[in-house]
């Protein structure tokens, strides 16, 4: 069974005196159980509608959810999901240990069961430190690994977590990133938006990508790029100033390093063999050839600009 | 059940820490203690002078905590969007306004006897005879206050907090005034006025039927039946304005 599927989703703010806002448009998405499943979009794409719609906060205008086979709307869906908001609010005058053992007691977790969670959350996300300071004080980082912690209480086998890692130092993303992968071990699936590239890169198995409300791919990182252009890096030592300036001037791109190495960035495979040949000829030796995927990033933005400026007939209708 | 108890001990626990609740309470008590100097203006008057203001003091400052507090109830937490993490969870919307109610109206009971308790205890010491009128018109002003709780929460689920107050103050003022509009003189035939208030006095709770102050004061007894009836009335409306409340925050975005 899917953990996540959405049938022609969409979501439309009207409100008085104020321009309707398309935020999500039929969105059909499915997430299977155990993965990791990166969300990505830029600011205003609409990942955080997507996921308080998968929490039943708002509703949908268009199309339904389904949460494990359920409506997304029913209490009984949320009872398998942890929910991260994008800026975790509690209430501040609790202190981490009463905000778990509060959020356990609405999840119907007997005060046993409760000090068994208490003890596997602060384990996991260090928050003994802490434990029985009011959150008033907290910082952004403190707050975020309440809000994690709240997240996992009961041991939800779907999380669905908005910019986990938004605010974060290197240290938490990193414990944000330990734990997403611990939960896809432990058999939990992992929903999660972000717009920091990279962070959805290294763990996901998959992405989908959203753009002004509309899911403009969606898949594995490996297939999405297949069709992108496999571009070479070559690297090598020992050749004067006046060959490079000669193999630049013929607008190839370089990147110059240390003790005389030197970069040459070849759009394609098929142009290095003639590159390897002058620069051998020229005295020059090659260190090595790289080939290197489009990354994720790049796919990205072009999918963005194509949207921003739609050349020919473009999915998307504009109103 | 548990969810309800739950959201209801935190509102509590919450609403405690809020510092009108303080003022208010500190308001009502200085209003009951310095009846006493009225009590000296008018001479042989004290007792009566002494139980009538402070049950009007018991109502008015009951009212101001369920319409300040009540008024911001869940609009504060949308606003704060510590609902996020509380709607999320497998609960219902309808016990999350049940137990936001639950809560208030467990603070103006306790803040209701705190001040029932002082001014008691005050009578007592003035030497004035207690009966059981007293109490009787303790009861109905906690169950006036009820149901302006319930439609100050009703309100919290629509409007901010400051449009909301106010609104259900001009109720509480209209509802102390229902036999206006039904007792309007004559100018008012046949206009098309006359026809929204006398509207307007059967779509707003009758308040003063709550209201037995005098007869406590002047140890006139009201009937049971009278009681029973006021409270049924008021439980009434209360549910009605409740579940409306929950309508309303059923289906609403956050
Ligand atoms: N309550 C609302 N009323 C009106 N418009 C809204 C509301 N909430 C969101 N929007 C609009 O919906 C669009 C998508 O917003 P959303 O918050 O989902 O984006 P996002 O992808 O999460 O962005 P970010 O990366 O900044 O968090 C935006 O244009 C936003 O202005
Ligand atoms: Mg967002």
């Amino acid at each position: 069974m899917s953990a996540i599927v959405t049938h022609d989703l969409s979501k439309t703010y009207k409100s008085l005196g104020k321009a309707t806002v398309h935020s999500l448009r039929n969105v059909n998405m499915e997430v299977q159980e155990n993965e990791i499943y990166g969300f990505l979009g830029r600011n205003g794409a609409g990942k955080t509608t997507a996921i308080k719609l998968l929490t039943g906060l708002i509703q949908a205008t268009k199309g339904r959810a389904e949460i494990f086979g359920e409506d997304a709307v029913l209490p009984s869906a949320r009872a398998r999901i942890g929910y991260l908001p994008e800026h975790p609010y509690f209430y501040e005058y609790l202190t981490p240990r009463e905000t778990i053992a509060f959020y356990g007691k609405l999840r119907g977790l007997s005060k046993d069961a409760i000090r068994k969670e208490w003890l596997r959350i602060s384990e996991m996300l260090f928050l003994d430190e802490f434990a029985d300071r009011r959150i008033r004080g907290f910082s952004k980082g403190m707050r975020q690994r309440v809000g994690l912690g709240v997240a996992l209480i009961g041991n939800p086998p779907l999380l669905l977590l908005d910019e986990p890692m938004s605010g974060l130092d290197p240290y938490g993303r990193r414990m944000v990133r330990e734990i997403m992968l611990r939960l896809r071990a432990e058999g939990k699936t992992v929903f999660f938006s972000s717009h920091i590239l990279t962070d959805v890169e290294e763990i996901s198995d998959r992405v989908g990508i959203l753009v002004s409300g509309v899911l403009a791919a969606s898949g594995r990182i490996k297939d999405l790029t297949a069709g992108a252009q496999k571009a070479v890096e070559l690297c090598c030592s020992g050749l004067k100033d006046e060959d490079v300036n000669a193999i630049t001037a013929r607008g190839i791109e370089c990147r110059r390093g240390e003790e005389h190495q030197v970069t040459f960035i070849l759009p394609e495979v098929a142009e290095a063999p003639p590159l390897i040949a002058e620069i051998q000829q020229k005295g020059g030796m090659l260190l090595s050839l790289i080939p290197v995927l489009e990354s994720l990033e790049d796919f990205f933005t072009k999918l963005q600009q194509r949207e921003q400026n739609p050349s020919g007939k473009d999915g998307a209708d504009h109103e | 059940m548990n969810r309800i108890v739950t959201i209801a001990q935190n509102t509590f626990r919450e609403s405690i820490r809020d510092k009108v609740l303080y003022v208010l309470l500190f308001f009502a008590l200085a209003t009951i203690l310095g009846s006493k100097v009225l009590g000296w203006i008018s001479i042989g008057q004290d007792i009566k002078i002494i139980k009538d203001i402070s049950l009007a003091a018991m109502s008015v400052f009951g009212a101001l905590i369920a319409i300040f507090v009540g008024a911001t109830l869940v609009y504060k937490e949308m606003d704060k969007k510590t609902l996020y993490t509380i709607l999320s969870q497998p609960m219902k919307r309808y016990e999350f306004v049940t137990g936001k109610y639950l809560g208030l109206v467990a603070l103006l009971g306790v803040s209701l006897i705190i001040m029932a308790a002082g001014s008691t205890l005050y009578l007592k010491i003035a030497g004035a005879a207690i009966g059981l009128i007293w109490f009787q018109a303790i009861l109905l002003i906690y169950i006036k206050l009820l149901l302006i709780t319930a439609f100050a929460i009703l309100l919290s689920t629509v409007v901010s907090p400051i449009l909301g107050a106010l609104i259900v103050f001009s109720f509480y003022v209209g509802g102390h005034a229902t036999d206006v509009l039904r007792d309007l003189p004559p100018q008012f035939d046949g206009t098309r006025a006359k026809q929204v208030l006398e509207t307007l006095y059967y779509v707003i709770p009758n308040l003063n039927l709550f209201n037995v102050q005098s007869e406590a004061a002047n140890m006139v007894p009201v009937t049971w039946p009278y009681v029973f009836y006021a409270v049924a009335y008021g439980i009434s409306w209360t549910l009605f304005l409740l579940i409306l409340a929950c309508l309303a925050f059923e289906r609403r975005d956050v």
